[in-house]
């Protein structure tokens, strides 16, 4: 690997965050209250922690292979065969989960921008565009999403101007719908909370200290947990819970409403700053796609993969054409992206123990 | 008294006093040379002649090439003269014909006091002539003389057009190298400063000068540098242009990746940053490298205003970028697609606006904005007097026109003049060019996907931005990558004595400026 595409835990941090915040943002409080109640935000607390076991172990596998991918060290705990299937359901789950991006996408925008624009057109501009931006290397990737990071804020400072108008009161009582549902619901959030997976990738090309990495890592979860709560938290304040059921992008229900002196439909403006996240993550995740591809396929450089990858998943994600399609793909994606990126690393990690302890223990007999 | 004996007219008026020499003797062509030859033949100079003969040939006998014979009055023998006539100053070498005393070659030294070389390399005399040297022969064959004399043909300093500032230096570059190595010179007395001479252009020979600060500047980035330059191979390297895309790292790109600059105090200012400078013979105009975006956006004025002022119109500058790129794009996007984010009081204002306009917002924009590029690109080519009428005409009455007449709405006036002033205060002459160009794929992005387009049009140019690179050196730093510490010079500019440390971006091998400047303590 060339040392010259390397990143620093601090761009780490920067490419989490912007691969974890991503096309959830918007229905999140009204996934969460569909099920939770008010206490969604409980919920989605709870998530950010059992996330924190997935987190380590990505972190404990990618310090156990050094400077390597998930596509590289997977054969060798598995052995190469099985490696190798695994590879591939792999790849497939992260070309799912880069067309679930492109058609929840595609529902905001076709729902709040252009009602008339053909699926396609406006899947193809997203993809298209993150194909550009992954043909290069993990460095120059890391040093953009860092650079739209303080577009975090902007959305940031527009959901908190809802602060002028809250009721504090809706929020109560805290925990009535009942702690198993609370932590049944954790597994909606979860999803929504996917993306630190692309570690798997970018730890190996990040330098410096192991804990600083993990330290890296942790962070991004926190901000992210605590950036979801905030907003999931203030939608359930802004809106009383009969309102909600009826609105499912509650985020954009609730910037609707305020208008500025020279600003009308808030909604708009936020919904392009937040076509940047969504960017961001594809980004990430096609990236991590095309990577393992180039592995697959034995490439000498996965820009000769980055226009195939983002081509597929634009066609197959402008296939669901009716609500409920969409809805069945992202719910059925969803659970496999969640078996796939928070409990298959942990798996992983056993085995590897497993493995090494039995090396260890043939090599010491 | 001189010795010319030529039937060119340049020379004619001296020819009037050649007779009052005892050997005076020219040629100019080839059937002259050879009768020359036979006249001469007696005179044990044939070796001389020889080698005439071969550099007359080896210039197709251009008949500039001139030839000149002197007698030393100390020993009689003679003394051959070979320059090219119109690239050397006579005037220099005229001493060398009015001399009646004994003299020899060494008092020849003395008289004409310039550059006067002894030298026995015979290959390169094709090379100094075409660098307006003399070249004496003397009967003494295994060597000759070569005489620096230059012809002034540069015109004054003077300031530079298109990057004049308010208060400071008003001193720019001219069109020769060596004035323009003096003008740095003068601002950086310091033994650290190298000039290093290379050569690009089979055929034109082009000078390329590069200057860096031996203490400051990368090691690894000189010699990226020169091997860069060093790997042009054309028979004609003509303009800065030409060397300046032989050796950036991306030709695809709208974004200069050199400077250009006819400043000496800009120079000289990121010479001591760690940059290099690149000088071409006969251009006034100086490359800087490895540059990142900021310092397009940089002018010597900053630093002559009080810092807050300095940093103000920094900002404005910065911001302009996005006014220029953006601004007609945002226009067309509301008002094609997003109605709704006008606020209401603006509604009915621009809808008696729009209103009557036949044409797609779109095509207004393109319409006005061509427009002005075509007032822009008239203006340049005519002369200052006429240039001013053109605008005056362009400006006021088209634009006053094309609104009365309904085609294009007033409003859009006002978007498109904005958008061209933005684009006119960014103080590098390419970077304007770049960022005007770059508001017609905005302006179509805007109108086919509306906010969306635009976005998507940001995130491509910014993601170009973050992997374009100058000779190795990130473009877009100190963002991205970002470096807090070097945020000082870039979108603002702190006081002088905060600048104690250089950018890091470009690698210098001293990070710290050493500035102490206000050591002094408040009594």
């Amino acid at each position: 690997m060339n040392s010259s595409h390397t990143i620093t835990h601090r761009q780490l941090f920067f490419v989490l965050i912007q691969s974890q915040i991503g096309v959830g943002v918007l229905s999140l409080p009204y996934t969460l209250f569909a099920k939770a109640k008010t206490d969604g935000w409980i919920s989605l607390l709870l998530a950010g922690i059992f996330i924190q076991f997935s987190i380590l172990a990505i972190w404990k596998l990618c310090e156990m292979y050094p400077k390597q991918t998930i596509f590289d060290f997977m054969p060798k705990i598995l052995g190469t065969k099985l490696g190798l299937l695994l590879n591939i359901l792999f790849i497939v789950h992260l070309f799912s989960v880069c067309i679930v991006i492109l058609i929840l996408y595609n529902n905001i925008v076709s729902k709040w921008i252009f009602f008339q624009t053909p699926r396609f057109i406006v899947i193809i501009i997203l993809a298209l565009t993150c194909v550009y931006c992954i043909t290069c290397t993990a460095r120059e990737i890391a040093r953009f999403l860092m650079l739209v990071s303080p577009l975090l804020l902007i959305l940031f400072f527009f959901v908190g101007y809802a602060y002028t108008d809250v009721h504090l009161l809706y929020a109560f009582p805290v925990g009535a719908t009942g702690i198993k549902t609370i932590i049944s619901t954790s597994t909606d959030a979860l999803i929504a909370l996917l993306g630190f997976d692309t570690a798997l990738v970018f730890l190996a090309y990040t330098e410096g200290k192991s804990t600083s990495k993990l330290k890296a890592m942790s962070y991004t979860s926190l901000c992210v947990t605590l950036f979801y709560c905030f907003v999931t938290f203030t939608t359930y304040i802004f809106f009383n819970p009969v309102e909600i059921v009826i609105v499912p992008e509650p985020v954009l229900y609730m910037l609707k409403a305020f208008s500025f002196k020279f600003l009308e439909r808030t909604d708009l403006i936020f919904l392009t700053i937040w076509i940047v996240s969504v960017t961001t993550s594809l980004i990430s995740y096609l990236f991590f796609t095309a990577k393992g591809v180039q592995t697959l396929f034995k490439l000498h450089h996965h820009k000769s993969a980055a226009p195939y990858v983002g081509i597929i998943c634009a066609l197959i994600a402008s296939i669901p054409g009716s609500k409920l399609d969409v809805q069945m793909w992202s719910k059925t994606i969803g659970m496999t992206a969640m078996i796939f990126s928070a409990l298959f690393p942990i798996l992983l990690l056993l085995i590897a123990i497993i493995r090494k302890r039995k090396e260890k223990g043939a090599a010491s007999t | 008294m001189t010795f010319f004996k030529k039937p060119k007219k340049l020379l004619e008026q001296k020819s009037t006093e050649k007779h009052q020499e005892p050997n005076p003797s020219a040629r100019t062509n080839s059937s002259q040379n050879s009768q020359f030859e036979q006249e001469k033949s007696n005179n044990q100079n044939k070796t001389i002649n020889q080698l005439l003969a071969e550099i007359e040939e080896s210039f197709s006998s251009s008949q500039d090439l001139q030839t000149h014979w002197i007698e030393m009055p100390s020993d009689k023998s003679d003394v051959a003269l070979i320059f090219l006539d119109s690239i050397i100053d006579k005037q220099k070498i005229n001493p060398l014909f009015e001399l009646d005393k004994d003299i020899d070659l060494r008092t020849f030294e003395k008289v004409i006091n310039i550059d006067f070389r002894k030298q026995t390399d015979f290959t390169n005399i094709e090379e100094l002539l075409l660098q307006s040297y003399t070249i004496i022969f003397t009967k003494d064959t295994t060597c000759y003389y070569s005489v620096f004399t230059p012809i002034k043909t540069e015109r004054d300093i003077s300031e530079p057009d298109n990057e004049a500032v308010i208060r400071g230096s008003h001193e720019g570059f001219i069109e020769s190298m060596s004035t323009n190595i003096a003008l740095i010179r003068k601002r950086l007395k310091s033994q650290k400063l190298v000039v290093k001479y290379l050569k690009v252009g089979k055929e034109t020979h082009t000078n390329v000068a590069m200057l860096y600060m031996s203490d400051i500047a990368n090691p690894e980035l000189l010699h990226e540098m020169e091997r860069r330059i060093n790997s042009i191979e054309a028979d004609a390297v003509m303009t800065p242009g030409n060397i300046e895309e032989s050796i950036e790292d991306k030709t695809f790109s709208l974004f200069p990746q050199t400077l250009s600059t006819e400043r000496p105090d800009r120079v000289a200012a990121n010479l001591m940053e760690g940059r290099v400078a690149l000088l071409y013979d006969s251009s006034p105009t100086v490359n800087i490298a490895p540059v990142n975006f900021f310092v397009f956006y940089q002018t010597p004025d900053d630093y002559n205003k009080r810092w807050m002022l300095g940093s103000f119109y920094r900002l404005i500058r910065l911001f302009s970028f996005y006014i220029a790129i953006g601004l007609p794009a945002f226009y067309i996007a509301v008002v094609s697609f997003h109605f709704e984010v006008i606020p209401s009081a603006l509604v009915l204002l621009m809808k008696s606006s729009l209103e009557n306009i036949p044409y797609p917002p779109l095509f207004e924009a393109l319409v006005m904005e061509l427009t002005i590029e075509l007032i822009r690109e008239a203006a340049i080519r005519l002369p200052t007097r006429i240039g001013s009428t053109i605008a005056i005409v362009g400006g006021l009455v088209i634009g006053d026109a094309v609104v009365k007449a309904g085609l294009i709405s007033n409003l859009m006036i006002i978007v498109v003049a904005t958008t061209a002033i933005a684009a006119y205060t960014v103080p590098s002459n390419e970077m304007s060019l770049a960022v005007r160009l770059l508001r017609f794929p905005f302006m179509v992005a805007a109108a086919t996907f509306g906010f969306l387009g635009i976005i998507f049009g940001l995130i491509i140019m910014f993601f170009h931005l973050c992997r374009l690179y100058s000779f190795g050196t990130p473009y877009f730093a100190p963002l991205a990558p970002f470096r807090i510490g070097d945020l000082k010079d870039t979108i603002i500019r702190l006081p002088f004595f905060k600048m104690n440390s250089r950018p890091e971006d470009i690698r210098p091998l001293k990070k710290d400026e050493d500035n102490h400047t206000r050591k002094w303590e408040k009594q």
